[in-house]
């Protein structure tokens, strides 16, 4: 009976320890599990950033049989109508789908008329100028209107003839041909057109609406009759670019529509300068040679301050010359060919040759890309269009781009740089992550210098030397802190911190200084005391001497702040800094941040320190007293070793903490992405840096994904941060606390 | 009651038994861990110089805390305090001009449990002299060897002084503790029931080692095990409830006691 009941007991017993064992079990499965999941989202989200371009022909059309050449190709936005121009004029509009002609149309040209040469006059709309051999430029804008009807979308299309004029043939009766034309139409409705006749030489015509005035300009003199290959203009009308068989680059500046200067010329090749675009952003220019050589260039001040046309970048050099090149309305992608009709999908910004393929088998005349940069329409020479599928999210990040130094344009030199977005369409998102990692690592240091010591002492003191009320009260206390919520912090380092240190600047430098000072003199005091008089006091009174010896380096920096200010730093140390250092005083700097950070690392640290110094056997500091050991003496060789373990995993903990807190650095940095050490200016840390952008964000795009990818980062930093505080702090228990 | 008497009894023949040099004398200690618990009463005792003392009683009768007043170690537990004084060559140690790193440097202490640092033995040893200010490296050198051989420890651990002191044996460690307090060259070794953690053969070597250095050191020792006190101490003090009932050769002691309460207690009928 009795035994019965034993056993039944037992069985009971059992079946508990298997029901705990099994929760505890699924409870560190979940800890596992929801980590690993994490880690493999930000890396699900982050991955796409490391796919190429795909390019892939879907539509291929061959309108008629006929061999003119087609000058002009382009496509709607929904890559639903196709359209070409050729040399006599015709305008054909195809709806792929079903492969139906929506409209034919034609330029007005005379019986025998021939276009000799187009150009696109905008990125953003279908805007050209044709000039023919007749002397003749016209310009006119292709439509594709999209129309809605219910839920049906339907695309318009039209051709509208706007102008067209008698190119002005100075010295000669006969009506010159067109042999090349430039055409820009900003988006002020400024209108300019270059052109270069059969005979050589350049024109230039610039039509101000708003002063309806025409600018005539015959440029030819100034290049010295050098026989021209190409040219172009920006898409905001500022510059004229004009190339020569020899290589040449001329660089006009059309700025002031009444004066049209000559800025520079030089060579840029050893052979002839076969094509020459701008790309968005309308500061760089792609430049193709006879060669097959393809290299970008950008104005950039020399060291006598005068801009230059700076050779940026070479990209991967076609075999044979080049033809054509396209930008991208969208993004630094362009589209270079070479007469053998092979394209190569560059990439500006990050020296990239994306992609390499043969649209057609024959020579490309006409190519363009689809208005969102997700399409190619290419034509060759017997008279085929060619539609492609363009692939390519994230063109704009490799792994240079994100760790390493990148020669943006209009920048002086390559630099590391974080700008996600800017104030137009032609901005180019930069987004080197090295200054955030640096930022959060700034902040991080700063806030250790500050938090480390004083968490570390603030352990020793409270464990080993202050009297035992004392730490009940402190204890508690300094680990309610650790709940204290971050952004409270911030807020009161960001808004009231911040601007009382920048007032009172003077004073903490001079109080930094002054505090050991007079904790010395403070000590020297001290000493003089007679050991037997001082050793009747009772414990906690150092705490008060410490208050007294901080109150007094405050009174004398207050003191000294006044004629330290006016005699030292002019009356201004923000000014004085920026004077005689050139150090910029920001408000929000990163002795604010250190200072607040630190506050919210402090507990963490001094919690685990104090833990394991609490831990250490009182047998040890027994045994080293008992030796005649003094109680600093005991700390310093035996406590302090004994605890080393506690304590590095504790001060790697506030590590981890201060890498991975936000709202802190947030709100009391400017959450400016510079690379400077200086302890007066801020940072952005990946943190902060992921919450400020990650709404403004578009889901998918490149800097949501690149943001993925920080916070990526940011998870691997304090894994192993984390793994080896666990391991350092283990190998440290192993050597110095078996006990 | 029986024990006030005893007391009397004891205060007559005070200074009776000893003979040699007085080193550590008491007189009318009293100690309390708080008001209300007063763990020694009255405590009037003298130990002799080169000589084994011990220190026996029941469990709580105070021996340990007496003995931890010879070198003020009861001074860091919060709350206590005590009247009376105790003179270490006639100098009151409780006396503020005495430096507490002094007194603790002339009077070593080997605790109950071995408590070796987490340290090598060679550091573990010179732990006293590099506190106490010696940093003369062959000096240091001589001390801990010197130490070590008068703990008997030294042929077991000469070819490894490097290593860490907590690879050493349960009886090897509270040798290793005996040498650290060797080490400083004290005048007293405090020894607070050194060998009851150990078995009978390391029990043995503590006791022999004991045996070596009383003609060079004054020893006190707590302990709960009779045989062993008979065994190895030259003085024998029979404490309860925190009084001296009793202080007397050892051979007397345990052979004709002079109180009742201590041959009770001897031969086992309470304790």
């Amino acid at each position: 009976m009795k035994r019965k009941r034993s056993t039944d007991i037992r069985r009971k017993f059992e079946r508990r320890d298997r029901v705990a064992r099994r929760i505890i079990a699924l409870g560190g499965y979940g800890v596992i599990i929801s980590i690993a999941a994490i880690l493999f989202f930000l890396f699900y989200q982050s991955l796409p950033l490391s796919f190429g371009a795909k390019i892939k022909e879907w539509f291929s059309w061959t309108p008629g049989d006929r061999s003119d050449q087609i000058l002009l190709v382009g496509v709607d936005q929904y890559q639903e109508v196709v359209y070409f121009l050729d040399q006599h004029g015709e305008v054909e509009f195809l709806r792929m789908k079903d492969r139906h002609i929506l409209l034919r149309d034609s330029l007005p040209l005379e019986p025998g008329e021939k276009i000799f040469s187009a150009d696109r006059g905008s990125l953003l709309r279908d805007v050209f100028a044709a000039g023919t051999d007749k002397g003749r430029i016209l310009i006119g804008e292709i439509h594709l209107q999209p129309r809605f009807e219910g839920s049906v979308r339907r695309i318009v299309p039209s051709l509208s003839v706007e102008q067209t004029f008698q190119a002005e043939t100075p010295g000669d009766s006969l009506p010159a041909h067109i042999e090349k034309v430039s055409f820009r139409r900003t988006e002020d409705g400024l209108e300019l057109l270059a052109w270069v006749n059969h005979a050589g030489h350049l024109f230039l015509r610039i039509y101000d609406p708003e002063e309806e005035t025409t600018y005539r300009y015959d440029l030819s003199e100034q290049l010295g009759n050098l026989p021209i290959t190409t040219l172009t203009m920006n898409y905001s009308g500022e510059t004229l670019i004009v190339a020569s068989e020899q290589g040449d680059l001329f660089w006009f500046d059309l700025l002031d529509p009444e004066e049209v200067v000559l800025v520079d010329h030089w060579r840029a090749s050893g052979v002839a300068i076969t094509a020459v675009s701008y790309l968005l952003g309308n500061n760089a220019i792609v430049v193709g040679d006879a060669q097959g050589e393809v290299s970008e260039w950008f104005p950039t001040k020399n060291p006598l301050q005068k801009t230059k046309f700076t050779l940026i970048r070479r990209f991967k050099p076609h075999r044979n010359p080049v033809t054509l090149i396209a930008a991208s309305p969208r993004n630094r992608n362009f589209l270079t060919v070479d007469s053998k009709g092979e394209a190569h999908l560059n990439y500006a910004t990050t020296d990239a040759t994306q992609l390499e393929f043969l649209p057609s088998d024959y020579p490309l005349q006409a190519v363009a890309f689809a208005p969102k940069s997700n399409g190619i329409v290419a034509a060759d020479s017997r008279h085929r269009l060619g539609v492609f599928r363009l692939d390519n999210p994230h063109p704009e990040t490799t792994l240079h781009t994100l760790f390493g130094k990148v020669w943006y344009e209009g920048y002086q030199k390559p630099a590391f740089v974080w700008q996600s977005t800017g104030g137009s369409d032609e901005f180019e998102p930069k987004l080197s992550l090295v200054p955030l990692i640096f930022g959060t690592f700034k902040g991080t240091l700063y806030a250790m210098f500050f938090s480390v010591p004083l968490a570390i002492l603030a352990a020793i003191y409270v464990s080993q030397f202050a009297p035992q009320w004392m730490s009940r009260i402190v204890k508690p206390i300094v680990e309610i802190l650790a709940a204290f919520p971050s952004v409270v912090i911030g807020f009161l380092a960001g808004l009231y911190f911040a601007p009382l240190f920048e007032k009172h600047l003077v004073q903490f430098l001079i109080f930094s200084v002054a505090l050991p000072v007079v904790f010395l003199v403070g000590v020297v005091i001290w000493k003089q005391i007679p050991e037997e008089t001082r050793t009747r006091f009772p414990r906690g009174v150092e705490l008060g001497f410490v208050l007294l010896v901080v109150l007094a380096a405050f009174s004398v920096a207050d003191l000294l702040a006044f004629p330290v200010r006016e005699t030292f730093f002019a009356g201004d140390l923000k000014q004085w800094l920026y004077t005689h250092w050139g150090v910029v005083y920001d408000q929000r700097n990163s002795l604010v941040v250190g200072f607040a950070l630190g506050f919210a690392v402090i507990p963490i640290i001094f919690t685990i320190a104090e833990d394991a110094l609490s831990n250490v056997p009182k047998s040890l500091s027994s045994a080293a007293l008992a030796l005649g050991a003094s109680r600093w003496q005991t700390v310093r060789r035996v406590v302090l070793p004994a605890a080393a373990g506690g304590i590095f995993a504790g001060v790697m903990l506030g590590f981890g903490r201060a890498i991975g807190e936000t709202m802190i650095v947030l709100m009391a940095t400017g959450n400016t992405p510079i690379l400077d050490l200086s302890p007066f200016n801020g940072f952005r840390a990946m943190s902060a840096c992921i919450a400020v952008e990650i709404p403004e964000a578009p889901v998918g795009g490149t800097l949501y994904r690149v943001l993925f990818l920080t916070a990526l980062l940011l998870f691997l930093f304090t894994f192993i941060v984390n793994t080896l505080a666990s391991l350092v702090g283990d190998k440290l228990r192993k050597k110095y606390a078996r006990f | 009651m029986e024990i006030s008497t005893s007391r009397m009894t004891r205060k007559e023949k005070n200074e009776l038994p000893v003979k040699n040099r007085i080193v550590i004398e008491t007189r009318n200690l009293n100690f309390y861990y708080s008001d209300q618990n007063h763990a020694l009463k009255n405590i009037n005792l003298q130990i002799p110089e080169r000589q084994v003392t011990a220190l026996i009683g029941p469990s709580g009768c105070g021996k340990s805390t007496l003995l931890r007043c010879f070198n003020r170690m009861n001074d860091l537990i919060p709350g206590t305090y005590l009247t009376g004084e105790v003179l270490l060559d006639g100098q009151n140690i409780y006396n503020r001009s005495l430096r507490l790193e002094e007194l603790r440097k002339r009077v070593g202490m080997v605790f109950q449990k071995s408590n070796p640092f987490p340290m090598s033995i060679w550091e573990n040893v010179a732990f006293g002299p590099k506190v106490n200010g010696i940093t003369n490296r062959s000096e240091l050198e001589e001390l801990v060897v010197s130490a070590l051989k008068q703990a008997d420890l030294w042929r077991e651990v000469k070819d490894r002084l490097k290593t860490s002191a907590l690879d050493l044996s349960g009886g090897q460690q509270q040798r290793l503790c005996i040498a650290r307090a060797l080490a400083n060259k004290p005048e007293i070794i405090l020894m607070d029931e050194p060998a009851s953690a150990l078995d009978p053969i390391s029990t043995g070597k503590i006791e022999e080692t004991i045996e070596t250095l009383k003609t060079q050191y004054t020893i006190v020792i707590v302990t709960h095990n009779m045989q062993q006190a008979a065994r190895v101490s030259d003085f024998t003090a029979f404490m309860m409830m925190g009084e001296l009932v009793e202080f007397n050769p050892t051979r007397k002691l345990f052979t004709n006691p002079d109180e009742k309460l201590t041959e009770d207690y001897i031969t086992g009928r309470f304790g």
